[in-house]
């Protein structure tokens, strides 16, 4: 690239993602202006920025989510665009508005665009004019009578169905019905949940399909009508509605689906002038038929096992799209290569149903080598805050085909070492050794179905850990509980403590 | 000399045999097993009796308890049973280098009855509750089995 299009950008975001944007824009010569809450002061993503400005306390709320304070870091910083990342205010269409109105560039969709894809239940109405199927279910809201409601889901949706929130994401919001009896109390549930999480309470309910598969479709659009399709991913390793790990391409997905799914792509985001960054997402049942499910238009938490695929930096296509630059040929032609996977790293254990497991990481030591890419969200030391996502970091592998990057996911995790909390990765080494998975035939219901609540160890793995605890303790003192976080910059630390203790004056 | 007892959840486990351990990185827990040839990494965080091991990145608890532990866990389970006399026991084999009590003394709960040496080490065995002390079975200088009736309280 010649020049820089922006000379600063602020990341309104922190972790996993807002470390994996501000490495970007080091290589596209951008000075990357993070910013970070009273919990964050020593978090990753701030001491590896460039610049850093305090927006407040730990909640979400005042900070994270507090458009009024992070315009004012991007006016203080002199910060030209701001990137959003996903989660927090990515898809929120007044701090979109907000951005644009003070004068900078929004790396995503124009605001109205947000506005209309914002209401999900609209975007499926939309979908379905445009001639791609939906998943069976209501196009309108459900009433607050729960009789009514009820009534409705049994003549027009079927059980078990699944209401979800018009204005939700992330599984919030969402509850599964398997009864007429049931619909009243999820109803009240659901719309309590979606109202707290979203400002909006409204549900709609769709057909529970099942078995399927989720597939979505990465779609990249400039400002001059130039569209390019990068290829499906696999998301079908869920728990609570939520990815775990994520494939490119789908095992599920031949040659004719895969021209189905472009086609159903296209026209979804045909439906909204947009810009940056999008992904539709379909149902995929046994059949190998698709239904539309909803569209992001925003970056994925899974973008890596794409841009492994197909070579291209996505956020750099973002910041570059929204400095109003062409795709080019190597993007609209891009023809993906090899077989990508990556597995979400969490503090969660599952072997109590995925809960958040809390606590300071202690080890942190993370695989390399060929085909392997970590975007990391923390590192030894970090403690991690309750308010927000216990995303660790992102284990991403990509090789010449599917049994190669499944063995390289395996020799990875087999790499990977981390202490202090409870992680997810016994569950994707044990996925890795599952002859379903390796055959590629899997659905949404493998954690339920197949994992359940996972295995206790056996009396070889107890017999072996008792030999490492007894020779532990006979070789001395191992290292504590927690240690201390590493100081990798002093005087920036010291710098924002100071400037939170002056806030909190 | 006895090798520490390991339990988890409560139930004792037999360590495996044979297996080599090696600190890789001490401070940041990180240890190699190895026998016959493989070896392992393992995580290994802790101290004193409380120790987790993560073994294919699942963390399991472990209590890893001496036998001097065990006897102190043993008196502090029988203060919780204050009725009848209460034959204290030796929970190790040892020396009887003191008995402070004689017959007839009362005694406070922890107050020291008989000290025993084994492992060059002293170690107080302490009145697990308050009492009288009825019965004074060892005297200094004899060397006793573990199991073996020291004092008995009323």
């Amino acid at each position: 690239m010649l020049s820089p299009p922006f000379r600063r950008l602020l990341v309104a975001n922190r972790g996993e993602i807002a470390i994996r944007i501000l490495r970007t824009c080091r290589e596209m010569g951008i000075e990357a202006v993070a910013v970070y809450s009273d919990a964050d002061v020593d978090a990753p993503h701030v001491t590896e920025s460039d610049h850093a400005e305090r927006i407040g306390p730990a909640a979400p709320a005042s900070s994270y989510l507090d458009i009024g304070a992070l315009l004012a870091a991007a006016h203080r910083s002199g910060a030209q665009a701001i990137h959003p990342g996903y989660g927090f205010l990515a898809e929120n269409a007044a701090f979109a508005h907000a951005v644009e109105e003070a004068g900078l560039i929004f790396v995503g969709p124009p605001s109205a665009t947000l506005a209309k894809l914002g209401d999900k239940l609209a975007a499926r109405r939309a979908a379905a004019d445009a001639g791609v199927p939906v998943v069976p279910g209501t196009l309108l809201p459900l009433t607050d009578d729960p009789g009514a409601a009820a009534e409705r889901l049994a003549l027009e949706v079927g059980f078990p169905a699944l209401l979800k929130a018009a204005a939700g994401g992330g599984g919030r919001g969402m509850r599964r019905v398997e009864r007429a009896e049931e619909v009243a109390t999820a109803l009240i549930d659901a719309s309590r949940e979606a109202g707290a999480a979203f400002g909006d309470g409204t549900i709609y309910a769709e057909r529970l399909l099942t078995p399927a598969r989720h597939v979505e479709v990465q779609v990249l659009g400039d400002r001059h009508g130039g569209l390019a399709v990068l290829g499906e991913r696999d998301c079908s390793v869920q728990r609570r509605h939520q990815k775990l790990l994520e494939e490119s391409p789908s095992p599920a997905v031949d040659e004719t689906i895969r021209d189905a799914l472009f086609d159903a792509a296209r026209r979804v985001v045909g439906t909204v002038g947009f810009h940056s960054a999008a992904t539709a997402e379909f149902l995929l049942d046994d059949q190998g038929h698709h239904y539309f499910l909803e569209m992001n238009t925003r970056l994925q938490v899974e973008h890596g096992v794409t841009e492994l695929v197909t070579g291209l930096d996505l956020v750099a296509w973002q910041i570059r799209i929204a400095a109003g630059e062409r795709l080019g040929p190597e993007v609209v032609d891009c023809r993906p290569r090899g077989h990508a996977i990556q597995a979400r790293l969490y503090a969660e254990d599952p072997y109590r149903d995925f809960a958040p497991a809390p606590g300071t990481i202690g080890a942190w030591e993370m695989p390399d080598g060929p085909g392997v890419r970590v975007d990391p969200g923390v590192r030894a030391g970090t403690a991690l805050p309750a308010e927000y996502d216990p995303l660790l970091a992102k284990l991403l592998v990509v090789a010449a085909d599917r049994p190669a990057a499944i063995a390289r996911l395996r020799r990875a995790l087999d790499e990977t070492l981390i202490g202090g909390v409870q992680t997810d990765l016994p569950f994707f080494r044990w996925l890795v050794d599952q002859p379903g998975f390796g055959a590629g035939h899997y659905d949404t219901g493998l954690i339920p179905t197949l994992w359940g609540g996972g295995q206790p160890p056996s009396a070889d793995e107890l017999r072996l850990a008792a030999a490492v605890a007894v020779a532990a303790r006979g070789a001395g003192a191992a290292r504590p509980a927690n240690v201390d976080s590493r100081d990798h910059d002093g005087w920036a630390t010291q710098a924002r403590r100071e400037a939170v203790e002056r806030s909190a004056r | 000399m006895s090798t520490p007892e390991v339990s988890v959840d409560g139930a004792v486990v037999e360590p495996a045999d044979g297996w080599t351990f090696a600190w890789v990185d001490r401070g940041a827990g990180i240890a190699r097993l190895s026998r016959d040839g493989a070896s392992l990494r393992v995580l290994v965080e802790g101290s004193g009796e409380d120790w987790i091991v993560t073994l294919g990145g699942r963390r399991i608890g472990l209590r890893v308890r001496t036998w001097r532990e065990r006897a102190l866990e043993e008196v502090e389970a029988a203060i919780g049973h204050p009725h009848g006399p209460l034959e204290v026991r030796a929970s190790l084999p040892g020396l009887v280098v003191g008995v402070p009590v004689e017959v007839g003394a009362a005694v406070e709960a922890g107050e020291p009855l008989v000290t025993l040496e084994a492992m060059k080490m002293q170690n107080l065995v302490r009145a697990p509750r308050a009492g009288r002390v009825s019965l004074v079975t060892v005297r200094p200088g004899q060397v006793v089995a573990a199991g073996a009736v020291l004092i008995t309280l009323e």
